[in-house]
């Protein structure tokens, strides 16, 4: 506001003469108000679905709703492992037993064993794979493309990436239908290189969008200094380009892995068994009397974790990455 | 048109000052420039006048009406700004109009007017075109004319031909000074050349962090510098300035084994000062070259201007220097040994302690 | 050896002179690979790496996008069922387009999407840029506040939907117990009856999306410079005309791409519903993707399926063209 500085920092008050006053007060604490009220409102569903994940059956449906209550992993134990009920007598024998195993000793509790591991974890290993692969097919061939759009005149260049964002936009049951019969006829239904080859190339349009951003931002002086110094255009890429684009890359590769971690269409639609991801299970999480919330709520609190993290990392392109690069910040 | 006053006007962010009390009254029809190096308050001092700022304490007033608590939209004035504060996505004649449309006034009234103002700047041409359309002198017309065409009882002006390439400036300078005066137009121009201050106002208030050191027409501030910074400040080059310790009968020591005798006009005036520096001023056209003057130095260096040459002096070693106007057909060397005199009315005396000249 | 030294000095506009110096400077470089003492490095031509760079994503495209769209061009127009392959696919012409329009629920199902997109989208819109309005002062932007307020659009959709069912629920779910029923079964059921299911699901539409149209309407107006605004305020604009004539047209653009993209995004709302309601009750909040995947995944009428599938196509790519043309302006400054 101040426009001459006064050598120490200007103090950062509004001072505009029709900017103070009570009107001005007044109106400074309707906005403290509202911006309490919006984060407030932005994180209780979440902190909700966090707090559920720890809570015990009786105390999820418990009316009215219990903000207090005793934290338990039962809704881990439901979720992770397969159990079957048990005789209250060999239950209390279990829960005498010295160094029983945490996730044993809740089972027992509440009169069961635990047989196995639960078809979840395989799903999560599913996940992991499918998302890992095709990400890293989408990042690499992403950058390649996205490098070729930026420094070359491609013909047809404009159509070529409308062709590609359009591919992001698709509703992605138009594209499942006619995916599922080829499969279907090459045998790759139900197979984790069936999702990954669709994951690479839903990602693939998105991250050509976002990298071409980057790559563009990087100046050609760069490569033609390198070029002129006897490199080839290849090596002037991975000298020169490459490096400074790593962040770029990082940031992309962060957002298409979070794509393929959430996406649920198309492994519900394409996958049954083997190659099913986490997504599409969660939902069918059925115990003994009826939906397990605390069962969902842990893996969701699960899949919340790795996205909270992430998100946190990718903070500073968050912004640009949501916006397919529209938005430098 | 209006006068303004500023009545013990301050400005403090916390403890700082940013501009200490200050005094001015403002003429119908004034032309007056804040003069002064960045950070000296003049900008601060301009948009309170505009209610862009608070004031800490003290009192506006324009024509006489205090205007202290009012917003800037009820004050009735107009300002220019240093980077134009164009309306990007507006054409020039929407910019122009802008202040009368805020007003709802009719469109054939509001063209009329545009037009009129457009032509007196000469940009009817660029009417339809956008502001990063145009040459950044453009742009400064534009800002000009959207700032006449409200015809308010003053203007304000922060630095405005500071984005501007050199040679524009020169044109606008006079442009505008012209403008101002046809219009009758009462003026505040903020600016950090003296140059420009010199060439265009009637008053000059030079500022110095956030203090004022003088208020004057420009020959007064030239001639008659009230303190050391605006003897420095003002004129290129700044005016010579040595400092000389009392010695016997009246006379200054000065650098290189050189004694002064002040004037008789100024013994008596010179003699309060107290302690034992007095320090001298005089301008590089008060040199006068003479082989019996009073004073000696070495010739540093000679620097041709074409219409005439400036000769830095030396006076024992080269950081007491006095820098001299000379003809140009006039043959000096350097190393040359030179005596000169100050030419006794234009000298001038100041208290080092309190940095104020001698009255 | 000229012709590889003008292809890469021609399209970077340099001047003759710099040219000429580049051209002396590669002659040497030549020059001395062209000795026998040191082997010549030979690299791909530019258009060769344009192609190799290119190739890849190209063809998997192909494969899986064009191919695919063209075969279900063919499927839409057939009569088949993917759960019978010893019927072959009939084709049948335009009879599933014709049976479709004139199809009452599927018109009812597009009318549903189409409420559902416009409530959301303007909701969203309102909510996102009336935040960003008021916040705009005091908001710090980056970091922490940033990352909460985007979680949401983070995490899955269908994880979501599951949540907010919870959330929901009318024995023991906090919504109603939140604004202000404070015994359960008070408030309504929200995602049992026809009437209010679609309105929970836009409520959570709106939940995610406009921190999102928030923190796109903040970066455009933090780009307003102050001096416009003051220069305004000189000019005796009042707030309202401030804002008409300078705030709205300076995140205009961004807003609308914001408004595009949801549009589209809400379009496609498959996965938040299947999580929170599953299209229920009944059919009150079966939107067109929803519809879409019972009518390939459940009656197993692929030939009809196609048909729909092409007519959500047409309407999502006209809108992406927009939304396409509008992102390029802004990333062009």
């Amino acid at each position: 506001m101040a426009a001459s500085p006064i050598g120490s920092n200007p103090v950062i008050v509004a001072t505009r003469v029709d900017k103070v006053g009570t009107r001005a007060n007044v109106a400074r604490i309707i906005r403290v108000v509202v911006s309490l009220a919006f984060a407030l409102v932005s994180l209780i569903p979440i902190s909700w679905m966090v707090v559920t994940a720890f809570k015990a059956r009786s105390d999820i449906v418990s009316a009215p709703p219990k903000i207090f209550f005793t934290p338990t992993l039962e809704g881990f134990v439901n979720l992770l492992t397969n159990r079957v009920q048990i005789p209250q007598d060999q239950a209390k024998a279990k829960l005498a037993q010295p160094n029983l195993p945490l996730f044993d000793r809740i089972a027992a509790e509440r009169g069961q064993a635990i047989t196995g591991p639960s078809q979840y974890t395989g799903r999560v290993l599913n996940s992991l794979i499918i998302a890992g692969a095709s990400t890293v097919l989408s990042t690499v061939l992403g950058t390649l493309a996205a490098y070729a759009f930026s420094r070359f005149n491609v013909p047809g260049k404009s159509d070529l990436l409308f062709f590609i964002l359009s591919t992001r936009m698709l509703p992605p049951v138009v594209v499942t239908i006619p995916i599922f019969l080829m499969y279907r006829d090459l045998g790759l239904r139900d197979t984790h290189l069936g999702l990954i080859l669709l994951y690479t190339v839903f990602n693939l349009s998105f991250s050509v969008w976002l990298l071409k951003g980057f790559i563009d931002e990087i100046p050609k002086e760069y490569e033609e200094a390198a070029l002129v110094d006897g490199y080839t255009r290849l090596q002037a890429f991975g000298k020169v380009v490459l490096p400074q684009a790593i962040t770029g890359i990082a940031a992309t590769f962060v957002f298409c892995l979070i794509f393929a971690w959430n996406e649920y269409a198309f492994a519900l639609m394409l996958t049954t068994e083997r190659a099913r991801t986490a997504p599409p299970s969660i939902p069918t999480m059925l115990g003994s009397g009826g939906i397990e919330w605390s069962a969902i709520a842990a893996g969701s609190l699960g899949f919340l974790i790795p996205v909270v993290i992430v998100t946190f990392a990718l903070r500073d392109y968050l912004l640009r990455g949501v916006t397919f690069g529209a938005l430098k910040k | 048109m209006a006068n303004i006053e500023l009545q013990q006007v301050e400005k403090r962010f916390g403890e700082a000052y940013a501009v200490r009390p200050l005094d001015l009254h403002i003429q119908d029809g004034e032309f007056i420039a804040l003069l002064g190096p960045s950070g000296c308050g003049k900008t601060t001092t301009l948009r309170m006048i505009a209610g862009l700022e608070t004031i800490s304490n003290g009192r506006i007033l324009l024509n006489g009406q205090d205007v202290t608590r009012l917003r800037p939209s009820e004050r009735d004035i107009a300002m220019v700004f240093q980077f134009f504060a164009l309306y990007p996505h507006l054409s020039v004649w929407e910019n122009i109009a802008f202040p009368l449309k805020s007003q709802g006034e009719r469109r054939d009234s509001v063209d009329k007017q545009v037009r009129d103002v457009a032509g007196l700047l000469q940009i009817d041409s660029l009417l339809k075109l956008r502001p990063g359309a145009l040459s950044s002198g453009d742009q400064q017309r534009v800002a000009l004319a959207r700032a006449l065409v409200r015809r308010p009882a003053c203007f304000l002006m922060d630095e405005p031909l500071g984005a501007l390439d050199a040679d524009f400036r020169e044109t606008m300078r006079s442009d505008i000074k012209k403008l101002m005066l046809d219009q009758r137009a009462t003026t505040v121009y903020v600016t950090h050349d003296q140059i420009e201050a010199m060439a265009m106002a009637d008053r000059i208030v030079v500022m110095s962090q956030g203090v004022v050191q003088q208020i004057g027409t420009p020959a007064q501030v030239y001639h008659d510098p009230a303190t050391l910074f605006v003897a420095r400040f003002i004129g290129s080059p700044g005016m010579n300035l040595l400092t000389g310790t009392r010695g016997s009968d009246n006379a200054l020591n000065l650098p290189g084994g050189n004694s002064y005798v002040p004037p008789p006009v100024w013994q008596g005036r010179v003699n309060h000062i107290e302690g034992e520096a007095v320090v001298i001023g005089f301008r590089p056209e008060a040199v006068d070259i003479q082989p019996d003057g009073a004073l000696t130095g070495q010739i540093f260096s000679v620097d041709l201007h074409g219409s005439y040459t400036m000769l830095v002096i030396t006076l024992g070693s080269e950081t007491n220097v006095v820098q001299a106007r000379v003809n140009r057909d006039d043959d000096y060397q350097v190393g040359q040994q030179v005596r000169f005199d100050v030419k006794p009315d234009m000298v001038r005396f100041f208290d080092p302690k309190t940095e104020k000249a001698v009255s | 050896m000229l012709r590889p030294c003008q292809d890469r000095i021609a399209p970077h506009g340099k001047t003759l002179s710099q040219g000429l110096q580049v051209l002396n400077r590669m002659a040497a470089i030549s020059a001395r690979n062209a000795s026998p003492s040191v082997p010549r490095r030979r690299g791909m031509s530019d258009r060769q790496i344009q192609w190799l760079f290119i190739a890849p994503t190209l063809i998997l495209l192909v494969l899986m996008n064009i191919f695919p769209l063209f075969f279900s061009l063919y499927l839409s127009f057939t009569e088949y069922s993917v759960i019978k392959p010893n019927n072959p696919p009939v084709w049948v012409g335009l009879e599933n387009f014709r049976h479709l329009l004139q199809d009452k629920q599927v018109w009812t199902y597009f009318a549903l999407t189409g409420r559902y997109v416009v409530l959301s989208v303007a909701l969203q819109t309102l909510v996102g840029f009336g935040l960003a309005m008021l916040l705009r002062e005091k908001f710090k932007g980056n970091g922490l506040i940033t990352t909460l307020i985007l979680i949401p659009i983070m995490m899955s959709p269908v994880v979501i939907g599951l949540f907010w069912k919870l959330i929901f629920n009318p024995s023991y779910g906090i919504f109603n117990y939140l604004i202000g029923f404070t015994t359960p079964n008070a408030g309504p059921d929200w995602l049992a009856k026809p009437a209010t299911a679609l309105g929970a699901v836009i409520i959570v539409d709106v939940w995610m999306w406009s921190p999102f149209v928030m923190l796109l309407c903040l970066s455009g107006l933090k780009a307003i410079p102050d001096y416009l605004y003051e220069a305004a305020s000189i000019d005796r604009a009042s707030s309202w005309y401030q804002f008409w004539r300078i705030t709205l047209p300076q995140v205009a653009p961004l807003l609308l791409i914001a408004i595009l993209f949801r549009t589209i995004e809400a379009f496609k709302t498959f996965d938040l519903v299947m999580g929170l309601t599953g299209g229920g009750p009944g059919d009150a909040t079966e939107l067109a993707a929803v519809n879409l995947y019972r009518v390939a995944f459940t009656r197993f009428n692929t030939g009809e399926s196609s048909a729909l599938a092409y007519i959500m196509l047409v309407i999502v790519m006209a809108v992406s063209n927009l939304y396409v043309r509008s992102l390029n302006r802004v990333r062009e400054g």
